[in-house]
Formats: structure tokens, sequence, C-alpha cells
């Protein structure tokens, strides 16, 4: 059985333009369905499975079993959280059940910094998994899901187009998404805002992303090593080159799962609004991994300001914030891998929030006749824009090559 | 709007693009490449046209220019007048094609050699083969990945024989350095466990191979640079007319001697500037360790072996030497290095390939290397002299004899002492 799944073909999610024709013909009787209202459930768990199948067969089959055995865990934990919700409300079994739930993810996170290789329970997509089963865990606490079954949260958690990369949604929003057929019009609606989607990702991935990530990237890359100075041309370029590369990958590759959501009748938040004509740090993080930085905020951020007001910890209200924001985004570079690149990244972004807020009370007590007209702007644009690609450029890891091999 | 118009005004642009788009890549699209973008496409160097198949192939039928094909690695890159695409265009009557840049070794050289099977059928070539490809682990995977691409697999998948070792072979390399994902992973996983492919596989290959005929043709002259223009033109009319070979030599030791004058290795001064100064302290000693005696290279150079007995192409395989100072000073061990061209020589000498130029022991001669590992000035007069004689002069017919004991790992890892060279030589009979 092993031999015969390893042997298979593995197709990743969206890796090349000709797994759309698959995935599209394969939804397409979905679409019709929804089309004539009715939802084809069993289909769709079918065509879900396929495509999940085919990402984690061949030589990824490990990560197969480990992403089984994740999800019969996660949902045995929401389950029994939500039935001992119903009867009781203890805060101690709440932080418990979400510790038990990130649990899997730690061990993932710490496993190569710790033992030096990567978990075997690790497959890809676990954060973003993880991220729906705690938010779920999170929801059920603030009595914001009453009822939930087995096979509902897996249909969520599992949720096709999203699996490995997000971006990130929440139960409740889905569930009802779920449920409701769409009117025909707006279903129209959908599928034509889904294939205007599909077709930018197609131009921000495989053309814009692949020049930046195939062409100038590497070009830079191997000047920036063979010049041997930190402070070169060719260190800006792998800067900007790599900061372009990650926004339209990624931007490209949430726009497919948005797409492939929206066929499916099902309205995927958008992960990405053109983050780099923010004018300041807090408008980028609302334009930037969008679904990834609500998460945070409404359940790191937000938690923690309330229970800090909550219990007195400040008395500053300025204190609290900063700690906040300290909190949030070093969190934030610790979930994406404990190196030290990705945790001064995050310590950065907090640090730039942090500056941010100063700067605001500075401006309102200090120049109020600072004028707000399209220089003033276009400076702010700038120097947001230079510090983003900084921290992308620290985030990329190539400074750690660049020292350290 | 009602729902029908709006579904046509919704799938409509879609459905024509994807019409336009099969039409596109299945029209008999025969372009027809220029001798101009022939020369360029020659000494471009470039993964591009290493990597596609219309130019080279257009290249190497054409009569006229008569084109040959020169496989290598980074030395090709050398242009100086003396290398052997300026020779050639001031003296001979032949084109070299350079195939290859760093990090194109044998592996990646099959791929290429086998997607203009046609072209080089009763051809001649020259193959330089460096000893440093041999290193313990062989062909790196980023430089295999670099210069390796979808159409060289399928094209090479659509004539693999499960039943050949040396296409199970190539498979588990493939495999091993490519990955395993999609299509080309698929197929390559059943042939390197001997399993013919399908009716399905045969149809999605040759399919796909199709398409990417037309892409080609359509895009395989963009991003070709500009090497011709700068380095092999201007360089023509620096060379003498008449062509001697004593004069050349003694002229290209002088030229050399005065671009090697600001360090004791006698590399080109720009080089030693930029790649060795600043970490000199570094290198010293640096390749007292390397040892290119026991490498998977030696089977991935197997398989090059039998694609040109398939093609009876008469090859001429060149062993470029290493700068002598340098190789002192890194603490190369030099024994091993002649052990590890023994060795080559022996497996091709074995099988019946017997146009070898070893210049292994040329490393100290003065203008003879660039720089460390790459030969120049004096280097191409004399390799020049070599391939032309073999180019332009008739050769007998070769007699190749191939055998697959030198795709083993006992092979690969044999310590090619005269002894163990002899033993393995009489296992062979």
């Amino acid at each position: 059985m092993v031999n015969w799944i390893s042997s298979l073909p593995n197709f990743s999610a969206y890796g090349t333009p000709v797994y759309f024709i698959y995935l599209i013909l394969a939804l397409l009787p979905l679409g019709i369905g929804l089309y004539f209202g009715k939802r084809f459930s069993w289909y769709e768990a079918l065509v879900s499975f396929v495509f999940i199948f085919l990402m984690f067969d061949g030589s990824s089959w490990q990560q197969g079993i480990s992403l089984i055995v994740y999800v019969i865990y996660e949902t045995l934990l929401v389950m029994f959280y939500s039935r001992y919700r119903r009867q009781q409300n203890s805060a101690g079994v709440f932080y418990l059940l979400a510790g038990l739930s990130i649990l899997p993810l730690v061990i993932v996170k710490l496993s190569p910094a710790m033992v030096g290789h990567n978990s075997l329970l690790g497959f890809l997509g676990i954060s973003y998994l993880t991220f729906r089963a705690v938010g779920t865990i999170i929801e059920t606490r603030d009595g914001m899901i009453k009822e939930i079954s087995p096979w509902k949260f897996i249909r969520f958690i599992l949720f096709m187009p999203t699996i490995t990369s997000g971006p990130i949604d929440r139960y409740r929003r889905f569930e009802k998404d779920y449920r409701q057929v769409p009117a025909r019009g707006d279903y129209l609606n959908l599928v034509s805002k889904g294939i205007f989607y599909l077709f930018l990702g197609f131009l921000y991935k495989f053309v814009i992303g692949y020049f930046f990530g195939q062409r100038f990237y590497p070009f830079f890359e191997q000047l920036a090593m063979t010049n041997h100075s930190l402070f070169s041309w060719s260190m800006l370029g792998v800067m900007y080159t790599y900061g372009f590369y990650l926004f339209f990958d990624f931007a490209g590759y949430s726009l497919f799962a948005v797409a492939i959501s929206y066929f499916m009748g099902v309205q995927t938040p958008m992960n990405f609004k053109q983050p780099f004509k923010s004018k300041n740090i807090k408008e980028f993080w609302n334009r930037w991994h969008i679904s990834l930085s609500f998460w945070f905020r409404d359940y790191i951020f937000m938690r923690f300001v309330f229970m800090a007001t909550k219990k007195r910890w400040f008395k500053n209200r300025n204190a609290l914030s900063s700690t906040a924001y300290m909190l949030n985004m070093v969190l934030m570079g610790f979930w994406h891998g404990i190196t030290w690149y990705y945790i001064l990244y995050g310590f950065l972004h907090g640090f730039a929030l942090v500056a941010n807020d100063w700067w605001m009370r500075f401006k309102r007590k200090h120049l109020p006749n600072l004028p707000h007209n399209k220089l003033t702007t276009g400076i702010a644009i700038f120097v947001t824009f230079n510090f983003v690609m900084f921290t992308f450029l620290i985030f990329s890891g190539f400074l750690d090559t660049f020292f350290f091999s | 709007m009602h729902n029908g118009r709006k579904l046509w005004s919704i799938f409509g642009p879609v459905l024509l693009a994807f019409v336009l788009i099969v039409v596109l890549f299945s029209l008999p699209i025969k372009n027809k490449h220029s001798t101009a973008m022939e020369k360029q496409a020659a000494v471009s160097l470039s993964p591009v046209v290493f990597k596609n198949q219309s130019i080279k192939q257009q290249a190497l039928s054409n009569q006229q220019t008569k084109f040959v094909p020169f496989f290598g690695s980074s030395e090709l890159r050398r242009m100086d007048k003396y290398h052997p695409s300026v020779m050639a265009a001031r003296y001979h009557n032949y084109t070299p094609f350079l195939f290859g840049s760093r990090g194109t070794q044998s592996l990646p050289q099959f791929f290429n050699i086998n997607s203009m099977e046609n072209q080089l059928t009763d051809q001649k070539a020259v193959y330089i083969i460096s000893p440093q490809w041999f290193t313990k682990q062989g062909v790196k995977t980023p430089a295999f990945k670099f210069y390796n691409g979808t159409f060289a697999d399928l094209t090479w998948l659509q004539k693999a024989n499960p039943r050949s070792p040396y296409d199970r072979y190539t498979a588990r390399r493939l495999l091993a350095l490519r990955g395993t994902d999609g299509t080309i992973g698929a197929a390559a996983r059943k042939i390197a466990a001997g399993h013919a492919l399908s009716g399905w596989d045969r149809l999605v290959i040759n399919t796909r191979v199709g398409m990417l005929k037309h892409e080609d043709a359509l895009f395989s002259e963009f991003q070709i640079n500009e090497n011709y223009q700068k380095h092999i033109l201007p360089n023509i009319d620096k060379l003498p007319k008449k062509y001697n070979y004593d004069r050349l030599y003694k002229e290209a030791e002088a030229t050399g001697e005065r671009d090697t004058t600001n360090n004791r290795f006698r590399v080109k001064n720009s080089f030693y500037t930029k790649k060795i100064k600043p970490h000199e302290k570094r290198l010293a000693g640096s390749q007292r360790s390397l040892n290119y005696t026991q490498s998977p290279e030696y089977g991935d150079l197997q398989v090059v072996l039998n694609q040109f007995k398939n093609t009876n192409t008469n090859v001429l395989f060149v062993i470029p030497p290493v700068n002598a100072k340098w190789e002192q000073f890194t603490g190369l061990d030099m024994q091993m290095y002649y052990r590890s061209v023994e060795k080559i020589k022996f497996q091709l000498h074995e099988q019946g390939f017997d146009n070898v130029l070893d210049l292994s022991h040329d490393g100290d001669k003065t203008s003879f290397m660039e720089d460390t590992i790459h030969i120049g000035w004096a280097g191409w007069v004399k390799f020049d002299r070599v391939s032309n004689s073999f180019i332009t002069s008739k050769q007998p017919t070769p007699h190749y004899r191939l055998s697959d004991r030198f795709l083993t790992q006992q092979w690969a890892n044999l310590n090619p002492t005269p002894t163990n060279l002899q033993r393995f030589k009489e296992e062979l009979k």
C-alpha cells in the first residue's frame, strides 16, 4: 500500500498552470450544481479528497500520514471542548485545550532548532490548520459556536482550496457560507470575480513572480555572494527582488485560493490589498497577509489587551499597547520559525508599530501644522515601503547564508 | 443581464483565450532561425540555448555553416582571442557550437546531447571532461536543476527503455536530482523500476512534447546574449592572417605573460584581484581534502558515452589541466588528481573511445592557464590545433564496445590504483 502510494504522481497545490485545468474540470459539476441552487456535498468531499491526496502522496506520503493523525487529534480536541463548553466554562480547561491544539505546531516549529531535523509530525500547511483549529476553540469559548459536528469541523479545516497556505478563514463565517447556497445571480458574480482573481493570480505568480524569483533574485543573489560586502548595490537588489518575489508569489497563490473558493460558493477572505501603498506600518498590516494579521490581532493582541486591562497590569495605556504590539509581532516571528532572522523580523515589526504610535502622538501634540499633501503622503509611503523591504531581506534568510556559510 | 448572457460574458473570454493558446501552440509553426542567430547562439553558452531544441537542432543540421558541437563547462567562457570559436572563425572551415557553463557536467550534457540525436548521428564532436566534476557528490542539485528542463526530460522519456540499464540509471539519477513530482517524476519512477510506460503515460508525454516544441519554436530566440558581438567578432581580426602554429603559440605565451603580472600564481590579473586576493589567506590549503577518484560522475559519464555509441558519434575527448602553482598553494593532492585522470582515460579507452587529448600535465606551462582551473591563451592554441586536425581530417570509424559495469557503484567508488584498474579490466572480459 505504502509502496503504491509513494509511486503515485504528486501535485502540489496550484504548482503549474496545467494543474488548474484538472482542478477546474473536477470542480465543474459542483459549479453546475451551485448554479442550480444545489450543493453536492458528497461530490465536493470526493474532489477535495482526491486533490488533497495528490498533494500528499508520492514522495510526500509521510506528510499525508501526519496530516491524517493531526486532523483526528484536532477533531477530538474540538469536539471534546465543544461538549464541555455546553455544560461548563472554566478558563483552565480552555487554556489547556488551546494549548493542546497548538502543541503539534510548537513541536514541529521547535524541532529543527532543538534536534536539528524536521519533525515527523510536520506536513505542509500545519500552521494554517492550527490557526483554524485554535480559532474554532476560541470561538467556542466565546459562545459564538453553539454546535459543531466532527464532519463540519473537518470540512472547515481541510477546505481544499486553502489547505496548505491559507487564507485563514473563521469557522462561523465559513459555515454560514457553506450552509447557504448563494442565489444564482450572486453565484454568477462570485464566479465572475473568481475568474478575474484567477487570471490576476496567473499574472502575479507565473509571470511576475517567476521573473522576480527565478531570474532577477538569483542574479543579484550571486552578485551579492561574490561581493562580500554587506552594503552594496547588489545587496539592495537582493532586497527588492526578494520582496517583490515574496509578494507576487504569495499574493498570486492567495488569489488562486480565493478564486477556487468562490467557484465552490465560499467567500474565503482576501489576503492582500495592495500592501505597498501603505502610508504607515499599521496600515501595512491591514493590507499584507490580512487573514494572518487579523487572526493575530483578534486572538493575541485584543485578548492580551482585554486581559491586561481587566487585571490592571499597566498604569499607562501606551505602555500597554506597546507591550501588546511587541508580543503580537515577536510571536508571529516565532511562528515563522525558530531562527534569528524570523525572530528579528517579528521584533522589528513590533518595534515599528510602537514607533508608529509614538509618531502619531508626537505629531498630534507638537506638529499640528504638518501639512497633509501629496509630498508628505509620498514620503510616508516611501519610508514604509523601504522599511518593509528591509525587513523582508532579513526574513529571506539571505543574510544567514551570507554571514554563516 | 440575463443569466445566459452573463454566463457568456464570464466564460466567453476564458474559452476564447484557451482556444487561442491551443491554436498558437499547435499551429505548424516552423520558425527558421537566421544564420546570424545561429552564430550568436553558438557562443552564447546560455541555459536557454542549452535547454531549448530548435536553434541547436537547426544549426547542427545546417550544412553550409558546418557547426561542430563542443561540449564542456566553464572553460568555454574564457573567450580570449585564442578561444576555439575565434580561431575557427579566422582559420577553419567550421564553427564550434558551444554547450556548457559552470555546472554542465555529464548528466546535464546527456539530456542536451539526447535532444539532438538526429544531428549527432555519424558526426564528430568535442567533449571536454574536467576532473573537477568528479567530486564525492557529482553534479550539484541546483546546477542540475538550472540546466535541466521539462522539454529535454520528456524528450528522453519518449524513448526511454525500462530494460536498458543505462535508462534505468538515468531515471534514478533524474529522480534524485530533479525530484519526484509531476508527470516526469511518475514516468521516471516507472523506468527506474524497470516498468514500461502505459499508453496513457505516452499520450500525456507526447502531447506535452508537441506543445513544448511549438513553444520552443516561438520563444527560443529570446534572451540570447551578445557574447558573439562582444567577445568573438572583435577578436577575429586581431589574429594574424596566416595560420602558423609556432608563431601563434609564442604570441599567446607573450600575451599571457603580459596579463599575469600581479600575482605569483600566474593567473589573469583581473581574476586575481577579484576572486583570489580578498580571501587569499582562507584559500591556502583549501583543496587538501578533495578527492576526484570516487564519484557518481563516472556513471554519469558512462550514459553520455552510451549516447555517443548509439548515434555513432566520433568524439574527441579533452582532459584540461589545472594550474600547478595554484594547486600547490591550495594543497590539491596531485597524485590523486592524476589517478582520477587515469580512471577517466581507462573508462574511455576500454570502451573504444580512443581520441583523447590529455592536457593534464600542461598545468605548469607558461600562459597555458588563464586562471586556476581554466585554460586560456597558449592552452587554447594547443587545444585548437588538436581539435582542428580531428575535425578536418578523415578519421577511422570508431568501434565502441560498451560495458554497463561502468554504471555500477563498484566502478564509481573504485580507487584507481594500477592494480585495481587491472583487476577491473579482467572482470570486464
